[in-house]
């Protein structure tokens, strides 16, 4: 790879480009889906080939071949570089790109190889959750697990002198699950996810997934849609996540700065939340499904501290924002794959636990409501605003926890949210997702402890 | 370069055969894209893509196998090929699986899906559009501080797709979108919009007018306030219908899962499930049509369905599998994004039928409601409660647009949201969704805070 790698970045650099990087991919990924006891999908995939990008005084350009020989490398490498030095006339920023440039061959040692278990294995694995979210109770109207895999070998180079390997391998299972009685249907999903090899899949949390959304969709049948109105929310660890993930993590990608869309520009080293309030972005965390040793671009990665003590301090880089922005990069440049180009994303994002017990926030809270889980939620930080949905929730009285209610959403203001975070708990956990911007879809995770928000609005029906 | 693709299908289907599959089909998709990109006022960014792969199912008695490989070289799609002949032998039967399709006798014509305007772009071409959508985003923001970003991306390609059972088809389109995101700085407010325009033509592409939209839009969202709640009427205009009918509705229709019992809509042929001023019609052969094609994504024919006439529900949208399965016609609507996927039941042309009255003469007629411009949000699909928060929207009152809205959530089930469409217009748009003009809701929970 190295060899194809250098006949890109040589042609590209002899074109006239002043910085090119390319990335050479191998991915193998298996989905297998059952419902009701039958194989719905079955899919296997090989994602194989090259993204190549050129860069000249302001100007990018992108292009991919999955021809991976030295002469496609060429080609592509010198038709990319054109296309930038072609685009760069119409240009109105000049800069240029920096960073320190790394080697490094990191091989990811697990216990069980994805690529080493057979169908039959993993079919087994879905058949046994299946089974077991249908016998769980007889109101389980239909059951759908879904198990999926990805293992990838990355070859990262750039012309600063970056030459990085690395591997990853990311096994999860996914149990969604309808409940009837009578007329009341109700669905509902969990699922656990890793970075490591098929025997992730052997642990209880996973070997229970189906339990979990079946005891949950029989809980919801006695459920009532929540009624609209302005709370105090207590966030249990997952919605938590979600809530740092899509009110703040967004718009704290540096790729928003050069462009002036985030209503955060002006915020770095100032004062967005209350003193107690920890969020941060952690792709070195072992074992977790949005940990990667070295980023898209081949820099390596390092914990962000996004906000210490209500102060924002960290952001989200890739090469261009950290050169551009003249910070030090964090290896935050993410790439669906190789067809896609690396831009500044989350990996394991959370809120850091304070030092209140749960159990004193919830009697601590006269009349709210507590969130759990999430369906999705989604954020726009030029204009400030995210919506984020609960998956289900109970409403407090009197400091108790009490009615079950469903599909909670939350709306409000990045910049007003933090401010109401008036208490975090000592518990902390981190739930597997994946997250989407421009199009590409990349696996992550995020939580953190619970955690309370005065008055925030709460849609109801 | 489609008799090429289509030989290459054939052939492996033959391959498949020879490997012990009882059927199997082949789908190859050979796509060039090319995109223009905008930030912060000025031209920054191009890309030229070139993607062509292959997408293999392979039968074993009710067993089915699927595998994709992102080239068209021998050894790989002979890789995929085995991967997919593994997983199917290792697949539980599905006793509902009855067959693939078989060949048609006579495919429709549809027109206008290929554009040489849009083949022949070159670069320097694509640059000057999305110019001129600068320029004219502009021009309203005078002595503001703003950013604007925008994207043109274009994209021709040919399909092909054979079967064991005879289907070999190909065809070839084309696609263009253009698309702006402005915001707007003041000194305590930042808001920002974004218009788009998508279709299979370059002389459907107005560039100005998408600046122009964009940014007059954003200059009205200064300003938004958050309002008092209650029930009241909401006006959704064509973006917004898009995501909760052209999602939410036609998401609880897909055949797949009214079978599952995951739909909201469940064994409702026949019955009145919307207002009788909603007629919906799911349009495969759509001249020009951003979803029509003369074949769906399994080689089945396509067509168009009436899925909603005065509100009683006529059809659902079925893939050979499902209609097999209910032992109804198939509609034809098995989708795929491209050869990297299983195929998958989806819309083409989501259309709405028109009514009367431009926008304004909806909001005239509404005492006190929100007009809802966007929203991301869709609804559950097994109880139909929606919960969608307003992105970009106004109040009204006694028929007048007043401020900008915020933090503002919109609450009802889809069900009722169906049956209190009280009016239709007739400004349509093809928002690549749908097809659909502006609808207003009699009463609906507002939230805001």
């Amino acid at each position: 790879m190295k060899t194809l790698a250098q006949a890109a970045i040589e042609a590209a650099l002899k074109t006239g480009a002043a910085f090119a990087d390319i990335r050479i991919e191998n991915t193998v990924t298996t989905i297998i889906e059952i419902d009701d006891g039958v194989t719905k999908r079955s899919m296997a995939a090989q994602l194989k080939g090259a993204g190549i990008r050129a860069f000249f005084d302001g100007a990018w350009a992108f292009g991919q071949t999955t021809d991976l020989t030295p002469s496609a490398m060429r080609s592509t490498a010198a038709s990319v570089a054109k296309m930038a030095i072609a685009t760069h006339g119409r240009v109105a920023e000049k800069f240029s790109i920096d960073g320190p440039a790394f080697e490094d061959n990191v091989r990811l040692k697990v216990k069980r190889p994805l690529q080493d278990v057979g169908a039959a294995e993993k079919v087994a694995l879905v058949k046994m959750i299946d089974e077991q979210a249908r016998g769980y109770d007889k109101r389980i109207a239909n059951a759908r697990t879904t198990y999926g895999d990805l293992w990838t070998e990355l070859y990262v180079a750039n012309s600063l002198g970056t030459s990085v390997y690395i591997e990853n391998s990311l096994p999860r299972i996914v149990s969604m699950v309808t409940a009837k009685d009578g007329a009341n249907r109700q669905r509902a999903f969990k699922s656990a996810g890793a970075r490591g090899g098929f025997d992730e899949m052997q642990t209880e949390h996973a070997q229970t997934i189906g339990e979990e959304s079946s005891k949950l969709a029989v809980e919801l049948l006695s459920s009532v849609a929540a009624k609209g109105g302005v709370y105090d929310v207590i966030m249990d660890p997952v919605f938590n996540g979600v809530m740092v993930h899509e009110a703040f993590g967004h718009a704290c990608e540096a790729d928003n700065w050069p462009a002036h869309t985030t209503v955060l520009e002006d915020k770095v080293e100032k004062v967005v939340g209350p003193e107690h309030l920890n969020l941060s972005d952690d792709p070195t965390l072992e074992g977790m499904r949005g940990s990667f040793p070295y980023d898209w671009e081949g820099t390596k990665t390092r914990k962000r501290h996004l906000v210490r003590r209500g102060v924002l301090t960290d952001l989200l880089h890739g090469l261009e924002s950290s050169s551009r922005l003249n910070m030090e990069p964090n290896g935050a440049a993410r790439a669906q794959s190789f067809m896609s180009e690396p831009i500044p994303r989350m990996s394991n994002t959370f809120m850091e636990p304070g030092d209140w017990r749960v159990d004193e926030l919830i009697s601590d809270t006269r009349q709210g409501i507590l969130l759990c889980d999430f369906n999705y939620g989604y954020t726009e930080p030029s204009k400030g605003q995210f919506m984020f949905q609960a998956s289900y929730g109970y409403m407090i009285e009197g400091g108790e926890v009490g009615q079950i209610v469903r599909d909670v959403s939350v709306a409000g203001q990045i910049l007003d949210v933090l401010p109401k975070i008036d208490a975090v708990a000592n518990d902390f956990r981190l739930e597997a997702g994946s997250c989407g911007k421009n199009a590409q879809l990349v696996p992550d995770m995020s939580g953190g402890p619970h955690a309370r928000v005065r008055s925030v609005p709460v849609g109801g029906m | 370069m489609t008799k090429q693709l289509t030989d290459l299908a054939e052939k492996t289907v033959k391959v498949a055969e020879r490997l012990g599959a009882e059927q199997a089909e082949v789908y190859i998709g050979s796509t060039r894209s090319f995109s223009i990109d905008v930030e912060n006022n000025a031209i920054k960014s191009a890309a030229e893509r070139r993607d062509a792969g292959c997408g293999i199912r392979c039968v074993f008695g009710k067993k089915i196998g699927f595998a994709y490989v992102t080239t068209l070289n021998g050894d790989d799609i002979e890789n995929a090929l085995r991967r997919s002949i593994s997983l199917a032998k290792a697949s539980v039967a599905d006793p509902d699986f009855v067959s693939l399709p078989g060949p048609e006798s006579r495919y429709p014509v549809v027109k206008d899906l290929f554009d040489k305007g849009v083949e022949g772009l070159t670069a320097d071409e694509a640059a000057d559009l999305i110019a001129g959508c600068l320029d004219a985003a502009k021009e309203p923001l005078h002595g503001r501080k703003y950013a604007i970003q925008a994207d043109l991306s274009t994209s021709s390609g040919s399909r092909a797709i054979a079967n064991s059972l005879g289907v070999s088809q190909s065809a070839e389109s084309t696609s263009i979108t253009m698309y702006s995101e402005v915001t707007i700085k003041e000194q305590a407010d930042q808001t920002s919009s974004y218009e788009y325009l998508v279709s299979r033509a370059l002389r459907e592409i107005n560039p100005e007018w998408i600046g122009r939209t964009a940014s007059e839009n954003a200059l009205r969202n200064l300003g938004a306030k958050t309002i008092e709640g209650g029930d009241m009427s909401v006006i959704m205009t064509p973006l917004a219908v898009s995501m909760v009918v052209g999602s939410g509705f036609a998401d609880a229709v897909n055949a797949e899962e009214v079978q599952q019992g995951r739909s909201y809509i469940s064994d409702a042929i026949g019955s009145e499930v919307a207002s009788d001023e909603l007629h919906i019609v799911d349009d495969g052969l759509l001249k020009g049509g951003v979803g029509s094609r003369a074949f769906d994504a399994e080689g089945a024919l396509s067509q168009r369905t009436q899925v909603l006439k005065r509100g009683v529900l006529r059809s659902l949208l079925h893939s050979s599998y499902t209609a097999n399965k209910d032992r109804v016609p198939n509609t034809g609507n098995a989708s795929r994004p491209s050869y990297a996927g299983i195929p998958m039941i989806a819309t083409t042309n989501f259309v709405i039928e028109p009514g009367r009255g431009m926008l304004e003469d909806l909001v005239s007629e509404v005492k006190k409601g929100v007009l809802c411009m966007n929203t991301f949000d869709r609804p559950n699909m097994t109880t139909g409660d929606l919960s969608a928060m307003v992105s970009e929207g106004f109040y009204i009152e006694d028929g007048e647009l007043r401020q900008g809205v915020k933090s503002t959530l919109i609450g009802i089930n889809m069900r009722d949201l169906l049956k209190r469409v009280i009016r239709v217009g007739a400004d349509t748009r093809a928002t690549g969704r749908m097809v659909t003009p502006s609808i207003v809701i009699d009463s609906a929970k507002i939230t805001s805070g």
